[in-house]
């Protein structure tokens, strides 16, 4: 969460995009720049997405996306309700072996080792563990699945405790003594059914379909342990932690889950929080139209609603919301399935007790999906504000710092805290004898905590152009970074500042400080000419319409509020009609006294990188290499339609094309504690961990590579899923890391390698601002960021 | 009540019930409770809960208890009977325990005592002939309850369904007619003191009204109200039932619940007169008055006028007469008297009394030295610097 929160804040208090960069010579990008082999990496929002590369940097829209396929074998369990809710859609995809140089082994070997403990635990099962899998057949067919059931159950003495049965298969802990058996029960009504199981399957404990029939027994247990599924995740509603100034409830849980891991199957558990609100959708909706404006209360309504998921009072069934219809009343009726119509009203009464105090309040609508036809048009349903509960956020409860920072508090678990969670479930899962039964039953039990041990890989150094230095804190390095001399960048000699009326003083002393701190980094900023406009939105566009020509090197707007059409319709403008690196800044920013040296820092540092220019690097051995980032995003306009923002290091010889494609994910299974002062502690910066927590079917590995200030920290997940480059798992790991340096936005590592933010940055702009691709002119620079 | 229908196809001579009649029976029950108010209901042969999900809905019940033999079709869909994630959102006023026993109906289990309505709907043809024979002393001598709801197939209807040879269903050890029935009825009825009426459930077609309802039911009262404490001491049974099910609903009858609401709502409104006191709230508030008079022509939800009328003017004046009411700062902190707290209204109607409040809220919220006030520290907001 705090990642995206934060690069959105950045992105529309401070958005600009100065730069002239485009000339032939101009500086190089960083120092990754040289090499020969290209180098796919990508950030997705889901697993899903497919990558895509080619030479140059550009988005793309896509109207659908496209899955990366998985083979998977054919047999899907059914759960109790008859849905199949497990994915596995990674199973059984197997990427290393198609990589000989990792075939044998793929971790690496520098750094210092460093014990770290997981949220992984064991299943202790034996070796030899297996689970066999019967096809049933009824001779007479039946029908009822209830009567399949019973019939079968009843031979308790030949099947044993454990098995599970969906009315046609059945899975036993144990194997009968024949390939087929056959039985013989008698109804109640006195029919004769004859039941013959067929031996179809025998399972190790790693094949999917195990895995996926673990995962289900999983649930049944954390059901025992009075929890309850809202999502995937399992939460205790009995216990809630309550944030009344915001009528928050968070309900403590875990998602859980068991996987194949590389060398065993192992359960993992993390903390979850469900956020809900503790009003009703109506009591939202009234509290909203006491604090806005009438005339725009059924579109604020709307867009604060609409995507929202709401929880009935009276089933545990969660909708969308996909619409509210305002002409639809509680007193209205609907026809009912045998086709007599009620009302609203009576409906709830008679099915449920309740009596709906406010006749007059809307309707909520939502969609429903069909599961197996998507052809039928769907069905629609209505239900009333009263009896919803808001789950989730709205996008007024985001933007409302004290909110998330109330919210953070709660959240944000440290280890030590974490591990206490952890602690307590994994004890409630030995203590409650139902749920633990649930388990030995079929020959498992929760076992201990998984420990095992990382890398700490040397700490980089970042190289300026005079000097390097080692950072003191790998998560800011501002402070070293002062007085040494940036790597290059040409001087800003003919800009364009535009601010309102009365922030003409504002923008000023924004000069000056510019001024003061460009010199010591070697950066030359020329007086700009200044335009002074009114206070509109529509202003600033058309100033920028009129000033803005082509010897234009950059455009800076200092913005009197955090208007987001103004900003969008000026970036729009100078992204697409005249293609001109833009900085855009708020008013509020600079009015702050105090900061205001360390606040023109960032804008220069910001402004130099959309010039082309260049802040720092890190050494890269490899000489001639391509990095490629690729990120996919939302459109904020256009619903259903996805950006994808593709960025690479420039080039000139890229001669044979060696690939590597890796998959980043900021989210992952598992967390990684380690021991410090009898206490459990984030990890330091720079641990990978590329044993046990990893899978054997993939080149993979993690890497802690943020400094988490609060809360647990957040380790990233690489798949290596193509490599024809030969680089050493060693050498690909500490490549990923200094990588984590070059992100320009921020003086310090981030978590995800810096051309997979600078390509969410390049999406999020797009998806949020412009809605279509930015003109190639600004193609190599950092307009985005 | 449920209005219902008979059709009958002409070609095959079919007839059908709309609405089925097993719903028939389950909406008389539900018309009955809405009717009696009963606080403890118990159904005897309960199979798959349907008629306990249904009644757990009802408001005057505050315990549901199911029986059945049967264990596994009890099981099969006793989920529906836990408390939904949502009732913990705002828990109800009324506490509710459902709670679901495998036993048989010929035994006398203590746990079946002191209740005021227990239904057996389709029940008694079920029980083999020793099993029926020990279940008027169970029901109406051990049990005894209020109110006993019996319901059982009319034979004499069978003629006019489809297919039915002998017994409606396999199961069925005994089908009765309306004599056999009501004399069984009256019988115990007499035996146990209760007084008896019947009725029953699926008209007979036109010209065919002398085989009666399709389904009987009978509708036992307990003549003389109970001494209840004494007679059950002396009817200390063994236990016959193992309970296979209990779910305890939140309630704000259960002090955790109750506290957690308190709290919530005092931080909540500590909060608003806090940020009011700041005049952070000012706009807010003019907006909140300006928006009244114009509601009232664009016809407003109801529920904004119950929730601007927080205050009268009559408690507006008291409160303003009051002045160790008045919420005040001092340095860093707001204190805002208990007594404030307890004039807003949600806190007001939870807590009832006074010192209630005090009590559910004593180290839940930070209160001041002699505890008179809640305070409440004034964080300056000082916004992350953006990057």
């Amino acid at each position: 969460m705090t990642g995206r929160a934060r690069v959105r804040a950045r992105g529309q208090a401070l958005t600009g995009s100065p730069g002239s960069g485009g000339q032939p010579g101009s500086p190089r990008r960083p120092d990754c720049s040289r090499s020969d082999e290209p180098m796919a990496v990508r950030t997705p929002q889901s697993e899903k997405e497919a990558s895509t590369s080619c030479g140059h940097r550009e988005t793309t829209k896509l109207t659908q996306r496209y899955g990366l396929s998985a083979g998977v074998s054919g047999c899907t369990l059914l759960e109790r309700g008859g849905k199949t809710r497990c994915n596995f859609q990674d199973l059984g995809v197997n990427t290393r072996e198609t990589m000989a140089h990792v075939k044998d082994c793929k971790t690496g070997f520098s750094g210092i080792p460093v014990k770290v403990v997981t949220n992984l635990y064991s299943l202790g099962l034996p070796r030899e563990w297996q689970l066999y899998q019967y096809h049933v057949t009824f001779n007479p067919e039946l029908e009822s699945k209830r009567l399949r059931l019973a019939l079968l159950y009843s031979h308790t003495e030949l099947l044993g405790k454990a098995k599970a049965f969906d009315g046609a298969i059945l899975f036993l802990s144990q194997k009968l003594e024949n390939q087929v058996t056959e039985l013989v029960s008698v109804t109640k009504r006195g029919e004769t059914v004859n039941i013959t199981i067929t031996l179809t399957n025998q399972l190790v404990s790693s094949s999917p379909v195990c895995i996926q029939f673990f995962n289900i027994i999983l649930k049944k247990v954390l059901k025992k342990l009075s929890m309850y599924q809202v999502g995937r995740n399992f939460y205790s509603p009995s216990d809630p932690v309550e944030i009344p100034q915001h009528k928050l409830t968070l309900w403590p849980g875990f998602a859980v889950s068991i996987t194949q891991f590389e060398n065993r199957v192992m359960l993992s558990a993390d903390v979850s929080h469900k956020v809900l609100r503790s009003e009703t959708v109506l009591e939202f909706m009234t509290s909203l139209y006491t604090r806005i404006d009438n005339a725009c209360f059924i579109q604020t309504c709307e867009k604060e609603l609409v995507g929202l998921i709401v929880l009935t009072r009276y089933n545990n069934k969660t909708y969308r919301i996909d619409d509210i219809d305002w002409c639809v009343k509680p007193t209205d009726t609907f026809p009912k399935r045998d086709g007599t119509e009620i009302s609203y009203v009576d409906y709830y009464k008679q099915q449920y007790d309740i009596v709906l105090t406010d006749l007059n309040q809307p309707m909520l609508v939502s969609r429903l999906k069909s599961k197996q036809n998507s052809t039928v048009e769907p069905r629609v349903v209505h239900l009333i504000p009263e009896l919803c509960y808001l789950t989730g956020l709205t996008s007024q409860a985001i933007s409302d710092f004290r909110l998330m920072k109330d919210l953070a508090q709660e959240m944000h678990l440290n280890p030590e805290q974490r591990q206490q969670r952890l602690s307590q479930l994994a004890d409630n899962i030995q203590r409650i004898k139902e749920a633990r039964l649930e388990l030995e039953m079929w020959g498992l039990q929760l076992g201990c905590q998984v420990s095992l041990t990382g890398r700490v890989v040397p700490t980089e150094k970042i190289l300026m152009r005079e000097q390097t230095c080692l950072p003191m804190s790998a998560g800011d390095w501002s402070k070293d970074m002062r007085n040494m001399k940036i790597i290059g960048v040409q001087p800003l000699d003919n800009w364009l500042m535009l601010c309102s009326n009365r922030n003409g003083e504002l923008a000023e002393n924004l000069l000056n400080c510019l001024k003061r701190v460009g010199g010591p980094m070697g950066f030359h900023i020329e007086y700009p000419r200044i335009v002074q406009v009114q206070e509109s939105p529509m202003a600033f566009l058309r100033a920028v319409q009129q000033h803005v020509n082509p010897e234009v090197q950059l455009v800076m707007c200092v913005l009197s509020s955090n208007q987001k059409d103004c900003y969008d319709s000026i970036k729009k403008f100078l992204s697409l009609d005249r293609p001109v690196p833009s900085q855009c800044v708020l008013a509020r920013t600079l009015n702050k006294q105090g900061m205001m040296m360390s606040v023109a820092t960032k804008i220069a540092m910001q402004i130099i990188c959309k010039l082309g220019g260049e802040l720092w690097a890190v050494d890269i051995p490899l000489k001639s290499l391509m990095v490629i980032g690729i990120d996919v995003n939302k459109d904020a306009l256009n619903k259903g339609s996805s950006v994808v923002g593709f960025v690479a290091s420039t080039n000139s010889k890229i001669t044979s094309p060696k690939v590597s494609v890796i998959v980043v994910r900021k989210k992952c299974i598992p967390r990684f504690f380690a021991e410090a002062n009898r206490s459990l502690q984030n990890p330091p910066v720079g641990t990978i961990v590329d044993t046990e927590a990893t899978r054997p079917e993939w080149y993979d590995f993690y890497l802690i590579s943020q400094l988490a200030r609060q809360g647990t920290v957040n380790p990233t997940y690489y798949n290596v899923v193509y490599d024809n480059s030969g680089l050493k798992p060693d050498h690909m790991q500490r490549l990923t890391y200094k990588m984590c340096h070059l992100y320009y936005n921020w003086p310090g590592l981030i978590r995800v390698p810096a051309p997979c933010q600078y390509a969410h940055k390049l999406t999020f702009l797009v998806g949020q601002s412009i809605h279509r691709e930015p003109s190639l002119e600004l193609a190599d620079k950092l307009f985005y960021l | 009540m449920m209005d219902t229908n008979l059709q009958k196809d002409d070609l095959t001579g079919t007839i059908k019930f709309i609405p089925p009649l097993y719903k028939q029976r389950y909406q008389f029950i539900k018309d009955l409770v809405n009717k009696y108010k009963p606080k403890k209901v118990a159904d005897l042969g309960c199979a798959d809960c349907t008629l306990l999900w249904m009644l757990k809905f009802c408001k005057c019940i505050e315990v549901l208890a199911g029986l059945d033999i049967r264990e596994n079709v009890m099981k099969e869909k006793m989920h529906r009977l836990s408390p939904l994630p949502a009732d913990y959102l705002q828990p109800s006023e009324r506490s509710l325990t459902v709670t679901l026993h495998h036993g048989s109906v010929a035994h006398k289990d203590p746990c079946m005592l002191g209740f005021d309505l227990v239904t057996c709907i389709e029940l008694i043809e079920h029980l083999e002939a020793a099993e029926l024979e020990k279940f008027p002393e169970v029901v109406f001598g051990f049990m005894a309850p209020a109110m006993v709801v019996i319901s059982t197939p009319n034979s004499e209807f069978n003629p006019l369904l489809p297919g039915v040879t002998l017994f409606r269903h396999s199961d069925h050890k005994f089908e009765w007619d309306q004599a056999q029935f009501q004399s069984w009825a009256v019988a115990a009825a007499t035996r146990y003191d209760y007084t008896v009426e019947f009725t029953g459930l699926g008209t007979p077609p036109p010209g065919t009204e002398d085989v009666g309802f399709c389904t009987q039911i009978g509708v036992f009262v307990r003549k003389y109200p109970k001494n209840g404490e004494t007679v059950n001491s002396e009817k200390h049974t063994e236990h016959a039932y193992k309970t296979v099910f209990k779910a305890v609903y939140p309630s704000l009858k259960d002090e955790k619940y109750l506290q957690n609401a308190v709290v919530s709502e005092v931080l909540f409104g500590a909060d608003i007169i806090k940020r009011r006191l700041l005049g952070n709230f000012k706009s807010e508030c003019k907006e909140h008055s300006d928006g009244l008079e114009q509601k009232l022509k664009f016809q407003p939800f109801k529920y904004f006028m119950t929730c601007s009328k927080n205050l009268s003017l009559a408690e507006t004046e008291k409160l303003a007469a009051d002045r160790s009411m008045e919420p005040f700062i001092d340095g860093n902190t707001v204190y805002i008297p208990l007594a404030k707290i307890f004039s807003i209204p949600k806190v007001n109607q939870l807590c009832g009394t006074f010192e209630k409040l005090s009590n559910l809220i004593a180290g839940k919220v930070a209160l001041s030295n002699d505890g008179s006030a809640v305070i409440v520290t004034i964080e300056y907001e000082n916004e992350e610097q953006e990057n």
